[in-house]
């Protein structure tokens, strides 16, 4: 009850201060002085403080079981463990909310004190900018989904106990993706205000990758997190599956990866700054709508949220006034340097970036057109659709090739220029050594098809030029290495799981068997446990293989009692190879079980994969100014 | 006559527009042969021709319709004005139970019968998609 | 001069998207059903809260001008909401105001009904939900007026408020 008001009258006291910072830094911003005042500083960090508190305030609500708060009541049940009632604060819509504000109020206040090197109007021009997004924030939070309502009486127990949402993957998922989506936040502000403040240059670029590096980590692992616990709770057996929740997270990772490599251009040959500006406001707009088409209920998803149009109106109209301020000041404020126009040489490091732009925005419209159709053409036509995985594969598994070949050669292009009779003779070993170990492969596994053949080809190519350069090449770029290293195997995982995964299902009776391959799967008994607030039905099964190994799989059955909710524990076999992957439901009373067995290769390389990628990104910042 | 660089420029400018008008067509020819269609069992009874795009059925499974064998299961989905056979094999979703909402995706055979290759879940005990309850309350 | 054309065309092309998604958020709205009235009322049977005695729908449908029947349950937010507009309506002595506890637990609910008041001429208990299916109902709470034929004459979505008050009381007068 006391954190509870503690945090509601912090968040109005955050209100307060987020306002208050508008007039104090337009002063500041007219005034002669060379540096911020202290007090813009202080303002942020209070504004900072006080959403903080009110955080805590609401964390302290959901560890107390005070149900009289609405949101706790609402997703939080006494017997749930201590380390659920706690991410139980940002699994919902308002907690949720109240962590994005908290997230952007402590990144303006970071941004505010590691910027000392950059001219004051910049920075204060972020900062408002940054505050028009904060305000917005405040207003949605107060007006349509606030976290801390009271009512009376006060219940004796919670109502949210969805086990399905009870996984360490999935409660630390949503926090690091809106790290990402909100640093994306910073750079949006950032690169508006130098639009205004004309401070587009190498000095900005050197300073403004830092977050989109950050950014980019955080947005990469938050969509890693979040298809682990589609694979493990779930228990469908897929990592993605083209919903459009998902999809949502992907947009703002095409765009904010484009910009990663864009910024590298503009730091290191001062061009393409119209082509980052647009991409910085573009990766921020992505997370928005994606915050928009999630939480408006507009889209249907197996992940479907709350459902409170007023709440739709309200992000859409915020989204579009964004949109619409960032399209004046772009074009207002915006000119791009007359003098010098540069070329682009073909053959340079800068144009394999750009073709890869390009091809990064090739895939985000795909995904885009992918997600939005269908609600454009219900509201067009009133038909209802869906748009399934095959769209998504057929356009842009083509479009990898050229991709991944890009990747391959162009970090071992100079800038500038690179003569096209100086291009080593290791580039072609590599092509010749992965053309050999793609035709071993597909002898062994037989025909995948043109497409599938070639884009492993390439893949292999990526994979060991990368290698390459690790061992041989003089000037390393671990970052890059590193990065592009994962990505290879990525997709060389992602490819090979997909092509060589096997499954069956099966309704069966206890004591029945099934063989599949040249394994045969015994269904020995099942036995029923009674825990806390659930009972689980635990099946056993054997796997025998044709050398006579066993392998015990006890895939689980939960039955939830309040409210009743059934969900599968899939048992899962790990290892560098495979995953057995077995799945158990009940059909109908307790006679029958449908029984789904997937045996799937390399499926935890497609983890291993994206940590690398993801160190990749996290030792650009530890690296020394980009090699020549 | 026109400069080389003229004549390199409109070639450049050429080939950007042709690749994109390529693109559009691809992007739009996909999507028509992938989208899958929602329709609800009264709508199937109207419907004047059978023809072999996948669709999606929404309603809720009729009581004591399930029959299950070890490779099959049939069930009955209903929008309370009409019904439709359903034959499916593979893998069902935890909260498939008579009574429940359920989305089947699938071929029509006929008019009565629907061979389904997913059922769609939906996690949450009190969520009802969206399509059901449209299919469930619309005329 | 061409950075204006290029801006007023992007303008436009926002403006149009904002416009489908503005309508499609309302859409989401169009799947309140107006249905299922006049319809005659399909048997079922049920136990009651209380007494755990069976009852069938022909014997709670018996002896009154109207009938009210309320689908609710102890873990639904809003009906705790719509709980004292109930005790309201249990003044209006024309009609019999019948609960349908939905997928609820005994305990809790007989709780919720000590916290809050009886309003209800009987609560009967809909433990797999099959009844209020059979309704046609899409979600708790929601009310239904039924006349002496036993036909659903009207029905309401969610919460009821002070106007479907008013209604019911017109109604049934």
């Amino acid at each position: 009850m006391l954190a509870h008001q503690i945090g509601y009258y912090s968040l109005i006291l955050g209100f307060f201060f987020s306002i208050l910072i508008i007039p104090v830094s337009i002063k500041n911003f007219n005034n002669k002085n060379k540096v911020i005042d202290n007090k813009v500083f202080s303002i942020s960090f209070f504004q900072f403080f006080f959403v903080l508190v009110s955080f805590s305030g609401l964390i302290l609500s959901f560890v107390n079981s005070d149900f009289g708060n609405e949101t706790v009541f609402n997703n939080s049940h006494t017997t749930k463990p201590l380390f659920y009632k706690i991410s139980g604060t940002w699994g919902n819509h308002e907690g949720s909310l109240l962590l994005w504000l908290l997230v952007l109020t402590l990144f303006i206040f970071i941004f505010l004190i590691k910027s000392n090197s950059q001219p004051k109007k910049y920075r204060i021009l972020t900062l408002l900018f940054q505050q028009v997004i904060i305000i917005g924030f405040f207003l949605f939070l107060l007006k349509t989904s606030n976290p801390f309502n009271y009512f009376f009486p006060v219940p004796k127990e919670g109502l949210g106990l969805n086990p399905i949402l009870q996984d360490p993957a999935l409660a630390i998922h949503p926090p690091i993706l809106y790290l990402g989506y909100v640093g994306s936040s910073i750079i949006f502000s950032a690169s508006l205000a130098a639009v205004v403040a004309k401070h587009i240059s190498i000095v900005w670029a050197k300073h403004i990758k830092l977050w989109i590096f950050v950014s980019w980590i955080f947005l990469t692992f938050g969509i890693m997190l979040g298809s682990i616990w589609a694979y493990y709770e779930l228990g469908w057996g897929g990592f993605w599956f083209w919903d459009p929740v998902e999809n949502v997270s992907l947009m703002p990772w095409f765009c904010l990866t484009a910009l990663l490599h864009c910024i590298l251009v503009l730091e290191k040959r001062s061009i393409l700054s119209s082509w980052t500006i647009i991409l910085s406001i573009a990766t921020f707009m992505l997370s928005m709508s994606g915050t928009f088409l999630v939480r408006s209920g507009i889209l249907n998803s197996v992940h479907t949220f709350a459902n409170d149009p007023e709440r739709g109106i309200f992000i859409l109209i915020f989204l579009f006034i964004l949109i619409l301020l960032s399209l004046v000041i772009f074009f207002v404020f915006h000119k791009e340097n007359d003098q010098k126009i540069v070329k682009i040489n073909w053959l340079s490091k800068e144009a394999s970036i750009l073709f890869n732009n390009w091809f990064l925005m090739y895939f985000l419209s795909v995904v885009l057109i992918g997600t939005v159709y269908p609600i454009f053409l219900e509201v067009l036509s009133s038909k209802k659709i869906s748009v399934g995985p095959p769209f998504y594969y057929k356009l842009m598994i083509p479009f990898l090739i050229p991709f991944l070949f890009f990747m391959s050669i162009g970090p071992n292009l100079n800038w500038i220029k690179s003569e096209f009779k100086k291009i080593k003779i290791q580039i072609v070993l590599s092509f010749a050594v992965s053309l050999l170990i793609s035709f071993i492969i597909l002898n062994q596994i037989g025909f995948v098809g043109l497409i599938n053949s070639i884009l492993i080809l390439v893949t292999f190519y990526l994979f060991f030029i990368t290698i390459k350069d690790f061992f041989l090449k003089k000037y390393k770029n671990y970052s890059q290495i590193f990065s592009h290293f994962g990505f290879s195997l990525l997709i060389l995982s992602i490819l090979f799981n997909s092509i060589l995964s096997s499954e069956k299902t099966i309704n069966l009776k206890v004591g029945e068997e099934f063989s599949f391959r040249d394994e045969t799967v015994i269904f020995e008994s099942i036995e029923s446990v009674k825990n806390k607030n659930y009972k689980s039905i635990v099946g056993n099964f054997k796997i025998k293989d044709k050398k006579n190994n066993f392998l015990q799989l006890k895939p689980e059955l939960r039955i939830y009692n309040q409210p009743v909710i059934i969900t599968s524990e899939a048992d899962i076999k790990t290892t560098l190879y495979y995953d057995k992957f077995l799945v158990m439901n009940l059909v109908k009373d307790y006679e029958y079980f449908n029984v789904r067995y997937q045996v799937k290769p390399f499926m935890i390389w497609i983890w291993i994969a994206t940590v690398i990628l993801v160190i990749g990104g996290f030792l650009s910042l530890f690296q020394r100014p980009y090699e020549k | 006559m026109y400069g080389k660089k003229v004549k390199l420029r409109i070639l450049f400018l050429f080939l950007l527009l042709a690749s994109l008008i390529l693109i559009v067509y691809l992007i739009l020819k996909s999507l028509e042969e992938n989208v899958v269609y929602f329709i609800s069992p009264s709508e199937i009874k109207k419907l004047t021709e059978i023809n072999s795009d996948k669709i999606r059925i929404g309603g809720m499974v009729k009581n004591k319709s399930i029959i299950i064998k070890s490779n099959k299961i049939n069930f009955i989905i209903t929008d309370f004005k009409s019904e439709i056979n359903v034959s499916y094999s593979g893998s069902v979703p935890n909260l498939f139970a008579e009574g429940k909402g359920v989305v089947a995706e699938g071929y029509l055979k006929d008019k009565n019968y629907f061979n389904a290759v997913k059922i769609l879940a939906k996690h949450d005990e009190n969520y009802m998609p969206p399509e059901i309850k449209e299919a469930l309350g619309g005329e | 001069m061409k950075n204006k054309i290029i801006l007023s065309v992007l303008v436009l092309f926002f403006t149009f998207c904002f416009i489908v998604l503005y309508k499609g958020l309302n859409n989401s709205n169009i799947y309140v059903p107006e249905t299922k009235i006049e319809k005659t009322l399909i048997k079922f049977n049920s136990t009651d809260l209380y007494s755990g005695n069976k009852i069938s729908s022909d014997q709670i449908f018996i002896g009154s001008e109207y009938y009210v029947l309320n689908i609710w349950a102890s873990w639904c937010i809003p009906c705790r909401a719509e709980h004292s507009k109930l005790i309201k309506l249990s003044e209006n002595k024309s009609i019999k105001l019948i609960g349908l506890n939905y997928r609820d637990n005994p305990k809790n609910a007989k709780k919720f009904i000590n916290e809050f008041g009886d309003p209800y001429f009987m609560i009967i208990k809909d433990n797999q939900g099959m009844i209020s299916v059979d309704l046609g109902a899409i979600g708790v709470p929601e009310t239904f007026i039924i006349n002496k034929d036993k036909k659903i004459i009207k029905r309401f979505l969610g919460s009821l408020t002070e106007k479907s008050l008013n209604e019911i009381n017109l109604i049934t007068k």
